[in-house]
């Protein structure tokens, strides 16, 4: 699962108001190269939870986002570089994501999420 | 005495021979399982994840030609879109744009694995419920998907959900099964939902049989209210009884036995064809009628239908949200 994903996935069980962001529990984290995107980039730049994803990044190893961004650093190739390698390289392997009202663990097995409710959830 | 025919608007149809005028009741029938838009019918559990996740490696090896609409529509989206397919299968259409990104994700983990495999983005979630923030897409597509889904109000609700997760003015795409099938040579693969699968069929939108004297005449009735409303089986004169073929069961073949055709045909959820060695799964299928999935999206008022077609047995629609 890559952060991309992570900034945009939200805890829907049944109730829950506030599912966003899940938080993550690492077991494992592996890195992979995905070829550069400007166009993605700058569009996912105005899409992105930017708060969610310094915390999930740095959660993941990555400590190289800065706080606060807006977009005049999109002419930076260094801010470019920095947010695309923690918008599509990292990935949990191993591990789940936590809804942040319930605590309920979704887990994160060989790269993939399994969200699916229980009876009881939805 | 029972006929299937085609009629003249290429449609199947079971017509009862004109014998005794069967009785016809009311029956008011509570449903006994919960009515809850996104709790998974056992109809769907049984006849499309079941057989989805036995069937898995194989559907994966033959579902390789993409469909051109599809392709087209894809292309269509500007570059560095973020393109979410909900119900992927085996991932045939994520990163057909190679300027697009995408995050698939299908219910079924053993065809989600397989997706993984081979370097998709991708999740399991059940498409009545996407786990997704609103709006946060560019487009969405949903090919061969919402055709599994066994009651109106989940196919609605599966609608409005590719609709919610995807930004003001972002495209969806939608393709479903039609009831008017181009090759009258695959219809033989369909057969209707008959009473062994009506008992099987508990909850809401499944056939019920209102006649008990004539247990051929079948009848999809109304949607359960979600307040748990009684439903009531409309009356019907005798002559005028068909079977609503919109809910179908389409076989399907496999070749060779694998270890999970082998547990498969154990547990009753897949049957043996002895003369030609396969293994045949049944799936189930509400398939859609011309101007059904119109209907399903007029009352939407945050979207609105910008193309419709039927290709290759299929009906289509492109919806743009609006707000």
């Amino acid at each position: 699962m890559r952060l991309l994903t992570h900034n945009m996935l939200s805890s829907n069980i049944k109730g829950v108001a506030n599912g966003f962001p899940l938080k993550i529990e690492v077991v494992k984290v592996v890195e992979k190269e995905v070829d550069f995107n400007i166009d993605f980039l700058k569009n996912m730049f105005h899409k992105v939870e930017w708060k969610a994803l310094v915390e999930a990044s740095t959660t993941m190893g990555y400590a190289e986002l800065p706080e606060n961004a807006d977009a005049t650093m999109l002419d930076s190739d260094d801010f470019l570089h920095k947010f695309h390698h923690a918008l599509l390289e990292l990935h949990l392997e191993e591990g789940a994501l936590v809804c942040p009202q319930t605590g309920r663990k979704f887990p994160v097995q060989k790269g993939i999420p399994n969200m699916l409710l229980h009876e009881d959830e939805v | 005495m029972k006929e299937v025919g085609i009629d003249s608007a290429s449609s199947l149809h079971t017509s009862e021979s004109v014998g005794e005028a069967p009785v016809l009741r009311h029956v008011a029938v509570r449903p006994k399982c919960s009515s809850n838009v996104q709790s998974t019918p056992e109809i769907e559990k049984k006849y499309v994840h079941g057989v989805y996740d036995a069937i898995a490696p194989h559907f994966s090896s033959t579902r390789f030609a993409k469909w051109p609409k599809v392709s087209a529509f894809l292309s269509s989206l500007f570059p560095g879109s973020l393109i979410l397919d909900a119900g992927c299968g085996n991932g045939k259409y994520l990163g057909l744009n190679p300027n697009c990104f995408f995050i698939g994700c299908d219910i079924s983990a053993a065809l989600i694995n397989i997706c993984s495999d081979r370097g998709h983005e991708v999740l399991v979630a059940d498409v009545v419920n996407l786990p997704y923030r609103t709006g946060y897409g560019d487009a969405a597509i949903s090919i061969a998907v919402l055709h599994h889904l066994s009651t109106e109000n989940r196919r609605r609700k599966a609608v409005e959900e590719l609709v919610r997760v995807v930004k003001k003015g972002g495209s969806v795409l939608i393709i479903v099964w039609a009831r008017e099938q181009e090759d009258r040579s695959l219809i033989e693969k369909w057969t209707p939902l008959n009473q062994r699968y009506i008992e099987e069929w508990i909850g809401p939108g499944s056939p019920r049989v209102h006649n008990p004297s004539s247990p051929r005449i079948l009848e999809s009735i109304p949607e359960v209210e979600e307040n748990g409303a009684r439903e009531r089986l409309k009356d019907r004169h005798a002559n005028s009884s068909k079977v609503k073929l919109a809910e179908v069961m389409n076989s399907i073949s496999l070749d060779e036995v694998s270890g999970a055709s082998t547990v498969a045909l154990a547990s009753g959820l897949a049957k043996k064809d002895d003369k030609r060695g396969s293994v045949v799964y049944n799936r189930y299928y509400h398939v859609f009628s011309e101007g059904e999935l119109e209907r399903l999206v007029s009352d939407m008022d945050n979207a609105i239908l910008v193309d419709r077609f039927y290709d290759k047995s299929n009906w289509c629609i492109i919806l743009e949200k609006t707000s």
